[in-house]
């Protein structure tokens, strides 16, 4: 099949690395035909005179990861890399493919259960167990979006060029959060190309964690990217980018505009951490993320500010 | 059709774009590449593609094309590879089944730091991070991650290793066939249809339209008489296919009418008034069994609660008495909590598989099983067949922990289809079956008081225990709670709450971790309450011998001695040591025999019993080749098929203990066959004598059963007589219906473990465990220290991370994959001590006794008690996640 027949086959699906694509076509929850895109994808890393990078859509995760210029001009996204799936995974599953996978909800991913997202009418895991649900209730549908490499980008104000159009923020790519049929906003048949980063900025620094209950290799519970431009031993500049939380990756604005001209210090972040959550609705088995959320923030800034 | 390299030969890619690589090398006849999770968070279908690991299991095949493959039957082609020595050199495998996936990883791993780095060591941190993308729920970690370690630093360049596990080259070559890998010609594969629905009566099953299909040989139903399905997942119909692609497609094309009928899910809802009833009156002997033994005496039910069943109880109304006159005294000593525990999965990484095969009546099985003998018996009986005409075969067995030990779905449908379609059928479960209805260990609710008396004795305990069994019943929990800790009054009851959830089943010492969870805390708390060390209130109310010389053993640690006390904690991370207490039934099982015979020049020991990683070979080939002064590679020992003596099942720890004495008899007879036979006696001098003979000896053989044991040691006696006349009696049922005898002493373990709690992620790591066992003399050492590693590690995961999650209206496991099972990976491993206490069972003919099981049920308590020690403040749920943690430091209720 090729890549033009998908707008005319829904019951296709693009198929880059595979690894989310196959697990849901063995379970049996995707019946779709896979057309592979892999082969004739980019996968180049190519750097503009300014600094600003342009990432391949079929770039491997691994790539990235382990890009020793990636990782000095985007610390991030490197770290993020590293920290999402198991090695395996990685060698093999792409940055588009990342952005693209489906939910991870275990309602969604089993075949023989009825949800919003396999258009049914009603969420299962509201009215059942959402233990790894969302903290910010956004729409009807409880399932945090999988992406990790998603709020990396959002933290480093990536933009999306795909098939199609140019430009597209993270936002525009995934939504704002009250779409539930599917798990991005692209329009049947689109397909992601490639990803710029603007060039980084002088002196900034950046981390990423994940709040799982083992050490490695879990879906987070809460993911945390953040950048940070300190002078004068006052932040300059917080950007604050949380996975785990909400049907998108959120900013975490309130606690970036607390933080702005502060000095950069444990007290003056563990308050600033207090308004992490601040917009967020709990289901009620999401409450202990709200916590997560503040530690992360201050385990990240505080790590960033030594 | 593309082309690839596998191994360095050609491989035809198929033009099927749904072609998953894992299947083409495993269809090409690869069978070292296992598929387990099938999510990619488990590694074992770990391939090299031009070099570099993947995952093969969710890898496309055509990916493969023009590239170059090596999977474990690659690596070390040209001889092992030093990975692959240093596993076996370090026993960095137990079940095997994951071992070619680690390897693969390794081996990469090795030659891309060997390439940067030289023979430079690799830290322990580095070797988990590489490793992350691998399980092992065997617990083999301490080893892995030392082979890697050695074979970084070219300790093992050109070494020829010496494994202590006498089959570990052919896991680490990944030449060790398990019956997922077992291949006939002809052979079809066989799915199961299951209900959907909780509860539900089938009418109008119809399976013409799935036997009509082109491909399909062979359609079965498999729903019982009364057409009911109680849970989601009961078996309704089985199909044999010439793929499973076909088979899948044929049962969806079975059709049926499923009356739903009122449904109740888990232990809270299924114990009010009101609750759906699952099993009426007449359906209650179709419950399950989530014992090791037959259920003893008759029990009454109400609704879905079955009990109250208390036959250990002792004095109960006194016990009651004083415990009602303590509450109203507000006596501060008086320990009360309710404890809960979560659902266990054993998730073995070979799941649940059968392969049936008709010659005539001639039936050939090989199945994952724990018990061969009993297996065949059992199925002989079931299909009408004389034993003879049934031949159960297990070579290697990937897990079991439990789940195992009974003739299992997956063989009765294999048989069935194979009967029908006239062909050998494979039945082999997916992981969500796996991780849904092959059982698990139930949760459970504890209510527990404890009361020290004025003069610091054990006066009276309560234990009261309600089992989430799903359809199944005979949970034993708080009855345990007699057999240790004697007090003056005991009130021990046992409840079963059932409800429309798969069956529970036995799991590694039933019963005694939850026991141990709820009991050992309360005894840590009376310690604190008593301004007592916990290891000498423990001392002071625990008579048992081999635990005494436990605890003394634990005291003298410096961990323990140089505790830091709570209050002095106020930090992000904080540390805490805590103790626990464990025991099991040393059990062994009557008429296991072994057959010991001289063949062309060699030894070779035979029994029909099962290795599913615990190293039952190993024991056999150390004990004969220590009689005959030979190294254990010289005795071939021959396992896992019926027709060889009989032999134990693998569960209650009971193989060692029934195995060895009776090679032990096995021994001496040969050897004055040996010597009767001799034409010559061996040269004068000679430092090799039996060498020497045997290699002179005719063909002869030798067998013999298990005898009794000696007389034992003062204080040592059966685990059961502390509960007087109704332990005898158990004890009796047990020997005369399950053929289990339980010999005196009783084998023990002291746990210290300490933890460090992040109090900002709510992450709880075990930096550091301290195992003491008293489990008699070591019949092979090393494999005895990988046991003991791997039953605190799968107690850690029961402490910290695994649970199963089901949705509370319809009954559907949510928690059917690997990614979210959650068992412990090589990095969540502490460093491990076990001390071996090897005195206490000399009167058991060989000195040897189990480890499986009592060395996982002080784990979780010990974590319990370490928390509790770094925050002050004592958590009564298991696992330990984050949300838990987080809800108990801000004073919430968890979700």
């Amino acid at each position: 099949m090729s890549v033009a027949a998908i707008a005319t086959n829904p019951t296709a699906e693009f198929r880059a690395g595979g690894t989310d694509f196959s697990e849901r076509r063995r379970s049996g929850v995707s019946q779709a035909t896979p057309i592979d895109i892999l082969e004739s994808g980019d996968k180049t890393i190519t750097w503009d005179a300014d600094g600003a990078v342009q990432i391949g859509a079929l770039t491997t995760i691994a790539t990235i990861a382990t890009d020793a210029r990636t990782a000095a001009a985007y610390p991030g996204i490197a770290a993020s890399a590293q920290g999402l799936a198991t090695p395996q995974v990685r060698h093999v599953a792409t940055l588009g493919g990342n952005l693209a996978q489906r939910s991870r909800c275990w309602y969604f991913r089993r075949a023989d259960i009825d949800c919003l997202k396999k258009g049914g009418a009603t969420c299962p895991a509201r009215s059942g167990n959402h233990l790894y649900g969302v903290v910010f209730d956004l729409a009807e549908c409880v399932a945090p979006h999988p992406s990790t490499m998603a709020a990396a980008l959002l933290a480093y104000d990536a933009r999306i060029t795909t098939d199609r159009r140019r430009g597209l923020t993270i936002a525009d790519l995934l939504g704002d959060g009250s779409i539930v049929r599917s798990d991005h906003a692209l329009t049947e048949g689109e397909m992601i190309k490639s990803i710029a980063l603007p060039a980084p900025l002088e002196g900034e620094r950046a981390s990423y964690k994940r709040a799982i209950s083992r050490t490695y290799a879990e879906w987070p519970l809460v993911e945390l990217c953040a950048r940070v431009v300190i002078a004068d031993g006052k932040f300059q500049l917080v950007r604050l980018a949380a996975g785990g939380v909400a049907p998108v990756p959120l900013r975490l604005t309130a606690v970036e505009a607390e933080l702005s001209g502060k000095i950069a210090n444990a007290p003056s972040i563990a308050e600033a951490a207090k308004l992490s959550g601040s917009g967020a609705k709990p289901l009620p088995m999401t409450v202990y993320k709200l916590d997560l959320l503040q530690g992360l923030v201050r385990d990240v800034l505080e790590r960033l500010s030594s | 059709m593309t082309a690839t390299t596998i191994n360095e030969r050609p491989l035809a890619l198929p033009d099927d774009p749904d072609a998953l690589l894992i299947d083409v090398i495993r269809g090409a006849g690869l069978t070292g590449t296992k598929l387990v999770c099938g999510s990619g968070v488990c590694g074992a279908c770990t391939v090299l593609l031009d070099g570099t690991p993947v995952v093969s299991c969710l890898l496309p095949a055509r990916a493969a094309a023009g590239k170059s493959l090596t999977t474990i039957e690659g690596v070390g082609a040209a001889g092992l590879h030093p990975v692959q020595k240093a596993f076996m050199a370090h026993d960095a495998l137990q079940c095997g089944f994951c071992t070619p996936g680690f390897v693969v990883e390794a081996a990469a791993f090795h030659d891309s730091w060997r390439a940067t780095k030289g023979t430079a060591t690799p830290s322990r941190e580095e070797i988990a991070a590489a490793l992350s993308g691998h399980l092992c729920r065997c617990g083999a970690y301490e080893g892995i991650s030392r082979a890697v370690a050695d074979a970084c630093s070219g300790r093992f360049d050109g070494v020829d290793p010496i494994a202590p596990r006498l089959e570990a080259r052919d896991k680490v070559t990944g030449l060790a066939r398990f019956t997922v890998d077992i291949h006939h010609d002809g052979q079809l594969e066989g799915v199961i249809l299951r209900s959907h629905v909780p509860h539900a009566e089938i009418t109008g099953l119809d399976l013409a339209p799935a036997r009509a299909m082109a491909g399909v040989a062979a359609v079965v139903p498999l729903l019982d008489d009364d057409n009911m399905v109680r849970f989601v997942g009961a078996p309704i119909a089985a199909v044999a296919a010439k793929d499973r692609g076909t088979a899948l497609k044929a049962i969806a094309a079975i059709t049926f009418k499923a009356e739903p009928l009122p449904a109740v899910i888990g232990l809270d809802a299924a114990r009010r008034g009101d609750a759906p009833v699952v099993f009426e009156k007449k359906d209650r002997k179709r419950a399950g069994n989530v014992s090791e033994g037959a259920g003893g005496a008759p029990v009454s039910w109400k609704g879905n609660v079955r009990g109250p069943s208390a036959p250990f109880s002792q004095k109960a109304k006194q016990a009651k008495g004083w415990l009602d006159e303590a509450r109203q005294q507000r006596n501060p000593l008086l320990v009360e909590e309710t404890f809960r525990v979560s659902t266990q999965q054993h998730a073995s990484l070979e799941p649940h598989a059968a392969v049936a095969r008709f010659d005539g009546d001639q039936l050939t099985l090989h199945i994952s099983t724990q018990a061969i003998h009993e297996s065949m018996e059992k199925i002989a009986k079931r299909f009408g067949l004389p034993h003879n005409k049934v031949r159960v075969i297990a070579d290697h067995v990937g897990g079991g922990f439990g789940s195992k030990g009974s003739v299992g779905l997956e063989t009765i449908a294999a048989i069935e289809l194979a009967r029908a379609a006239k062909a050998p059928v494979r039945v082999v479960f997916d992981r969500e079956e796996e991780l849904s209805v092959t059982g698990y260990r139930p949760a459970a609710e504890l209510k527990l008081s404890l009361l020290p008396s004025e003069d610091g004795r054990l006066k009276a305990l309560s234990l009261t225990a309600h089992a989430d069994t799903g359809a199944a019943v005979n949970s034993l929990i708080a009855g345990l709670a007699r057999l240790i800790y004697p007090a003056e009054a005991k009130e021990l009851v046992d409840f079963d709450v059932l409800s429309n959830l798969p069956p529970g089943a036995p799991f590694r010492g039933p019963g005694g971790p939850p026991m141990s969870f709820a009991l050992e805390q309360a005894v840590d708390e009376a310690a604190l309450r008593m301004k007592i060390d916990p290891i000498h209130l423990r001392k002071r109310w625990d008579p048992d011998p081999n635990r005494q010389r436990l605890y003394d053993w634990a005291a003298g640690l410096d961990v323990w001695k140089s505790r830091m006390p709570a209050a002095s904690q106020n930090g992000r991370f904080r540390r805490g040591v805590g103790v626990a207490t464990g025991y099991w039934l040393y059990l062994w099982q009557t008429g296991s025999s072994v057959e010991l015979a001289v063949q062309g020049g060699r030894l070779v020991a035979s029994c029909a019993v099962q290795d599913i990683g615990t190293g039952t070979r190993s024991v056999i080939a150390n004990t004969v080749a220590k009689a005959f002064d030979l190294e254990p590679h010289d005795v071939d020992v021959r396992i896992g098929r019926s027709n060889l003596p009989p032999g134990p099942g693998s569960g209650g720890s009971r193989v060692t203990a029934s195995v060895v004495p009776p090679t032990l008899l096995a021994i001496e007879k040969l050897k004055a066959e040996i010597k009767r036979t001799a034409s010559r006696a061996p040269a004068p001098g000679s430092n090799a004598p039996w060498r020497e003979m045997i290699a002179a000896a005719p063909d002869i053989a030798v067998s013999a059963r298990r005898q009794e044991d000696g007389k034992p040691p003062p204080g040592a006696r059966p685990a059961l007589h502390e509960a007087g006349i109704m332990g005898r009696v158990f004890g009796w049922v047990l020997r005369l219906m399950n053929h289990m005898v339980v010999g005196a002493g009783v084998p023990s373990s002291v746990q210290v473990m300490e933890v460090e709690v992040d109090t900002w992620l709510g992450h709880v790591r075990v930096l550091n465990a301290y195992t003491g066992l008293a489990v008699g003399k070591l019949a092979a050492p090393t494999l005895a220290r990988s046991q003991a590693a791997g039953a605190v590690i799968q107690g850690i995961g029961y402490a910290l991370y695994e649970t199963r999650e089901t949705d509370p209206w319809s009954g559907h496991i949510l928690s059917g994959s690997m990614d979210d099972y959650r068992i412990p990976g090589i990095a969540d491993m502490p460093k491990l001590e076990v001390h071996f206490d090897e005195a206490g069972f000399e009167h058991v003919p060989g000195g040897s006794v189990g480890i499986g099981e009592v060395a996982t049920v002080p784990t979780s308590p010990a974590i319990a008690n370490a928390i509790r020690d770094a925050l002050g403040m004592r958590l009564t749920e298991i696992p330990f996640r984050p949300d838990r943690l987080l809800a108990a430091l801000k004073g919430r209720d968890a979700a």
